[in-house]
């Protein structure tokens, strides 16, 4: 659909054993410009095992690159700084620090004279991005609140927030959406877009299937850490594979047919989308 | 060849009281996940307890074996204090809560046994008879192969216990899984009581045993809690048979290493054997246990759920520190002699305590080496001067500069331990830094203390023989004085801002979290190494303060035990803020508050160890962020008001957005 | 039939979050419930709730009667609610046999029980856990359980990373073991086939609350609800479903 623009995640064979297990089976993968790519699977399918190998927190084999740049022998922070954000599921904001202080952390890049110079530095003078980004996730008014104060749904937020301040090639978030109510969901979602349509490309990991598939440019399925379908989300929401996947295999030959029109109905919805 | 022998079966003796501490420190930690440090002061009240009622300390004397009885009931019941007051409450506290908790008890046990007792060494009462018997032609006093078999049987016992009973399968479960534990109705608050009452039970056994060989001492008894924590470390916490083996060989090493000192090739420091080779020793095991087992201890699937303290922003920064720069200076000049020396030192001490807000309270590490750190900058500009006539200022820049980069190296060393093995393995180093380089008299300071002439700059003195001096015109000069107070405050308005800078941030970033740090693009490693050298920078220029403030300096200012009891302080004031080191300054050792309350009311030091102690407990319990983090959420509290009301319109203009978002995104 | 679970609004989650909200939900003795949907739903969160591993944050708790809200986590197991976690809360460190010794005070667990429904275990009985496949670690956590003689049993993701051989037959001596007992079982399951094969009703988790309820004739009939559950688009369905009903 978009495979003409600029590519700025791309994967090739990636693959992570713990033990003699199989977590990830060669998944190539790519996000380009402007992409909201969903990464969808079931329990145990290898989805956040994919966001900490390309972010470098579990070895891997296989070849990572972003922007150009080969990521595949880089330590973590590294890959940090060459614009690979990421969140967790469990949402680990720096609970002792101000939200602002929070997207801080994040967007510093750093020399060993830089941390020297640091130890007597300025306060923190706010800037412009971190206003942005601020401004674009709807935190300002909540700039000055300690991360711990915030509510589930302000700190997911602010997870989203900080990993954007570093401001990232692509964005990678695990589970945003974990833990909220579905009023909550759907205006996680609304963000989401908003941040893609401002820039920066995004690979979102999250079990709720009604949030990918109606806010994701294009899905990526696992099944014990191999794609077993990929397309544009009315595509992967037909596949029997998929559905199979989810509901084990007597489920699927009954959807079809059933199925056919609701998925008609969803896609007609989707296309109201700006 | 016989005489190693010999020395080797000599050293079971202190090997039984090693392996019954180690044998109770892993049995703590089985039952409730807890490194107690306590565990060699338990040993330690026991034989106090053993002694008093044997020679008839309170009026009447007993029998051995009711003496023994009592003694075995009181350490049991200490046991069943620090499981109520302490570990249960702490149950769902991060394991660092839980050490510094133990650390708590330990200080208390020892300021009771001293304000007791007081500092003079009690022969213990024989328990065990003084014969001897022949070894492969050698005559061996029978009390150590007694010592050694007690200890033996109560490993084999417990091994059993863990095996066969019931409560010993319950702990095995609960210590592999305590969520799975408590789904089939084990309760982990009876399996921990059990467990703490059994350690506490078998230390307080070996203490009396063993008190006889080694002699009753308030200051080294809790502290065999260090080679008995090396026993346990390469037991991995687990294993009652190697815990017990290792004790027993530790022994053994260091009654050899005794032996080795009587020979002629031996090192010798002006005439004497090097010493402290012994805790040297006991350190190297550490580390070579560290390497050896991993430096992480096991899991057991428990549920934390408090958080760190927090570490809010410093407000009004220079106004503070103007005020009380002119509070001071006012004191400085108008204190009589005493309480201007009491405010010296206290002021020192709040810049020791800097040195942990920095690395314990900004980074999360504890490192109980950075008082052994700051004498290291002490004696180093001791023997600048004396050694190599290099004076003020170089002197002490010198001297903080090595202070400095030896703290960065021993960050180097241990950037891959954190958490509670940090702070053993920090323990251990301060203790054998203290007896190996401290008080040797070539190195350190020996036992006299090695002098420390005042300094002068442009001829003028600044040190506390300098000739204005105040109102009552008594040493320690004002001039010093002054000179402690820019150098507290510089720090001070330092460390605070530090806080406040893109590093204090990633400082805390990595407290919070070492990998979402990483995530977030910082260099976890320099960010860790920035910090000790920052923490060990403060702690040298306190050492150096130290040694100008008495004209001398010696091993005892820089003892373990006394870095210990500045932990203790540093948590009770807010270990999280400058002015919670502030605070810890003047309630520690020799400081204001309590050579106040010792002048006014004859309340002894030893008094404020003891309610140091209960209060560092306390803390932990009831406000883990101290007295200043207390002191500034109920003014965070006062000011919530406006706040509220303001959020609450934040959140009335989401909730009115809330039709446009579902309308778009639900199909 | 008596319910000896019943759970009115409940709300729980973790560090003041709420992932389960407002639910109710009950199981009879000697009846086989399902908890199923999509991952992330709140499924684990309910049954840790019920054994009392999460402290819920709103509603009420009766087991057999009695209000659960202040009863620790042990003392709950103890009054006969089993509980086999995801991660089936074995001890990897002891042996089969250890397992059944397993106890607490005044408790005597009946191995006769577990070996019968799974005679496999007292060949294993001198095994260490650690060394036993998973199909024989599952046995052992739902023999274990059944040894207890629960009132009620908690199963979560029983059948999860486990061969299919194993699955078949293990969620059949589940229903066994609650017709023959009476038993009530609270079943968290993500093979749905299997689950709709034994289970008498079956409730559908989705992001917290409940969105569908129906007995298992139901279920089996319109797997077009369940299916569309999963996939996010129950919440309008079900609407329908209830305007139609009210209608």
């Amino acid at each position: 659909m978009t495979g003409g623009e600029r590519r700025i995640l791309h994967t090739d064979g990636v693959s992570v054993s713990f033990g003699g297990v199989r977590a990830l089976v060669d998944v190539d993968l790519d996000v380009h410009e402007s992409q909201l790519v969903g990464l969808i699977g079931p329990n145990g399918a290898g989805k956040t095992t994919f966001i900490d190998a390309i972010t470098g927190f579990v070895r891997c084999r296989g070849h990572i690159e972003l922007d150009g740049h080969d990521l595949s022998s880089l330590p973590p922070h590294a890959r940090a700084q060459l614009g690979l954000a990421r969140t967790w599921q469990s949402i680990e904001l720096f609970d002792d620090l101000t939200v602002r202080e929070n997207l801080a952390v994040a967007s510093h890049r750093q020399s060993v004279w830089a941390a020297v110079r640091e130890t007597v530095s300025r306060p923190l003078a706010s800037t412009t991005a971190m206003d942005e980004t601020l401004a674009l996730l709807g935190l300002e008014p909540l700039a000055e609140v300690l991360a711990i104060e915030l509510s589930q749904a302000n700190r997911k937020l602010v997870g989203v927030a900080r990993a954007l301040a570093a401001g990232p090639r692509l964005l990678c978030l695990d589970e945003p959406a974990a833990g909220l109510d579905s009023r909550e969901r759907a205006e996680l979602g609304r963000r989401l877009r908003s941040v893609v349509d401002a820039g920066t490309p995004t690979l979102l990991v999250d079990h709720d299937m009604g949030l990918v598939l109606s806010v994701c440019d294009h899905v990526v399925v696992l099944d014990f850490g191999k794609v077993i379908a990929h397309g544009p989300p009315s595509a992967v929401r037909r596949d029997s594979k998929v559905i199979t996947a989810y509901l084990g295999s007597a489920a699927a030959e009954l959807t079809d047919p059933s199925l056919e029109s609701a998925d008609e109905e969803s896609r007609a919805g989707a296309s109201e989308e700006p | 060849m016989k005489l190693v022998l010999l020395f080797a079966l000599l050293g079971l003796g202190t090997g039984a009281l090693i392996a019954g501490i180690a044998l109770g420190v892993v049995l703590t930690y089985r039952g409730s996940g807890i490194i107690n440090l306590a565990t060699g002061a338990v040993a330690m009240v026991a034989g106090y307890a053993f002694w008093s009622l044997k020679t008839g300390f309170f009026g009447f004397q007993l029998g051995t074996l009711p003496a023994l009885a009592i003694t075995l009931v009181v350490a049991t019941g200490v046991g069943a204090l620090m499981e109520v007051g302490a570990f249960r409450p702490l149950r769902t506290a991060s394991p660092l809560a839980k050490l510094a908790a133990s650390l708590g008890i330990l200080l208390t046990a020892q300021a009771a046994m001293l304000l007791g007792f007081g500092t003079t060494v009690k022969a213990a009462p024989p328990i065990l008879p003084s014969s001897a018997v022949a070894v492969v032609g050698l005559t061996v006093p029978v009390d150590r192969f007694i010592l050694a078999g007690a200890v033996i049987v109560i490993a084999v016992g417990l091994a059993a216990l863990y095996r066969w009973s019931r409560f010993g399968l319950a702990t095995r479960a609960a210590s592999e899984n305590e969520v799975a534990a408590m789904l089939v109705g084990l309760s982990p608050n009876q399996l921990s009581m059990v467990n703490t009452l059994l350690a506490s039970l078998v230390a307080g056994l070996m203490g009396v045993l063993a008190a006889s060989l080694v002699q009753l001492n308030s200051t080294t008894l809790p502290l065999q809690i260090v080679p008995a924590l090396a026993a346990a470390l390469f037991a991995r916490f687990t294993s009652f048979g190697i815990a017990c083996a290792a004790g027993l060989l530790i022994g053994i090493a260091q009654s050899l290493m005794y032996y080795a000192s009587t020979q002629s090739w031996f090192p010798t420091d002006q005439g004497n054997p090097l010493p402290g080779i012994q805790q040297l020793l006991v350190f190297l095991i550490i580390i070579i246990a560290m390497f050896w087992r991993g430096a992480s201890l096991p899991g057991r699937g428990e549920l934390v759920e408090r958080r760190l303290p927090s570490v809010p922003l410093p407000e009004r920064l220079l106004r503070s520190a103007v005020i009380a720069g002119v509070v001071c200076v006012v004191a400085l000049i108008v204190f009589p002699y005493d309480f201007r020396q009491a405010l010296i030192t206290s002021l020192i001490g709040a810049i020791i305590v800097m040195s942990f807000v920095v690395i314990t309270g900004y980074v999360g590490q504890i490192s109980v080496v950075q008082l052994a750190l700051s004498g290291v900058a002490g004696f180093t500009l001791s023997h600048l001067v004396t050694d190599a006539g290099i004076g003020f200022p170089l002197g002490p820049i010198i001297a903080v500069a090595v202070t400095t980069l030896l703290g960065v190296l021993v960050a180097v060393s241990a950037l891959r331990v954190r958490g509670v093995s940090l702070a053993v393995v920090t323990l251990a180093a301060a203790l054998a830094m203290e007896q190996f380089i401290f008080v040797n008299s070539t190195w350190g300071g020996g036992s006299g203390g090695s002098p420390a002439p005042s300094p002068h700059l442009f001829g003028v003195n600044l040190g506390p023989t300098a000739s204005f001096r105040g109102l009552d015109g008594d040493q320690p000069s004002a001039v010093f004085g002054f000179l402690v107070l820019a150098v507290t405050l510089a720090l001070g308005v330092y460390v605070a801002n530090l806080r406040r800078t893109s590093l204090g941030r990633r400082m805390i970033a990595v407290r919070a979290n070492e990998r979402a740090a990483a995530a977030a693009g910082v260099h976890v490693r320099n960010v860790k190494l920035i910090a000790f050298g920052l923490s060990s920078f403060v702690a040298g220029v306190a050492g150096t303060l130290y040694a100008y403030n008495f004209g001398s300096i010696s091993a005892t200012r820089f003892s373990a035990l006394t870095a210990l009891g500045l932990i203790a302080f540093a948590y009770i004031g807010g270990i999280t803020m400058v002015s919670g080191a502030v605070l810890a300054g003047l309630i520690s050792t020799e400081a204001l508050f309590p050579h106040a309350f010792d002048k006014w009311f004859g309340i002894s030091g030893n008094w404020a160890l003891l309610v140091g102690g209960l209060a560092l407990i306390i803390t932990l319990r009831v406000h883990p962020e101290g007295i200043a983090g207390a002191n500034y959420q109920r003014k965070q509290r006062r000011r919530a008001a406006g706040r509220g009301s303001r959020l609450k319109a934040w959140s009335s203009r989401w909730r009115a957005e809330e039709p446009t978002a579902t309308s778009e995104v639900k199909p | 039939m008596k319910d000896i679970l019943r759970i009115d609004g409940l709300t729980a989650g973790y560090d003041g979050a709420a992932v389960v909200r407002d639910l109710d939900l009950t199981v009879d003795a000697g009846e086989v419930v399902a908890l199923l949907g999509p991952n992330g739903a709140g499924k684990t969160t309910t049954l840790r709730a019920i054994s009392g591993i999460v402290r819920p944050m709103g509603g009420r708790l009766t087991f057999d009667g009695a209000d659960l809200t202040t009863v620790s986590p042990s003392e709950r197991a103890r009054r006969g609610i089993a509980h086999v976690p995801e991660d089936r809360g074995i001890f990897f460190g002891l042996t089969v046999a250890e397992h059944f010794r397993l106890c607490h005070r005044g408790e005597r667990l009946d191995e006769r029980t577990a070996y019968e429904y799974f005679p496999l275990l007292r060949e294993l009985r001198t095994r260490r856990v650690g060394l036993l496949s998973g199909g024989e670690q599952q046995m052992l956590a739902v023999g274990r359980a059944l040894a207890r003689r629960p009132r009620l049993l908690l199963l979560d993701e029983l059948t999860l990373g486990l061969a299919p051989v194993i699955v078949e037959r293990l969620l059949p001596v589940v229903r066994r073991y609650a017709l023959d007992s009476g038993c009530g079982v609270l079943l968290v399951e993500q093979q749905i086939q299997l689950a709709l094969e034994v289970v008498d009703r079956g409730y559908v988790l989705s992001r917290g609350e409940i969105v569908l309820h129906r007995p298992i004739e139901e279920l089996r009939a319109d797997r077009r609800l369940l299916i569309a559950s999963y996939l996010g688009e129950t919440r309008t369905r079900e609407a329908e479903d209830d305007a139609a009903a009210s209608g």
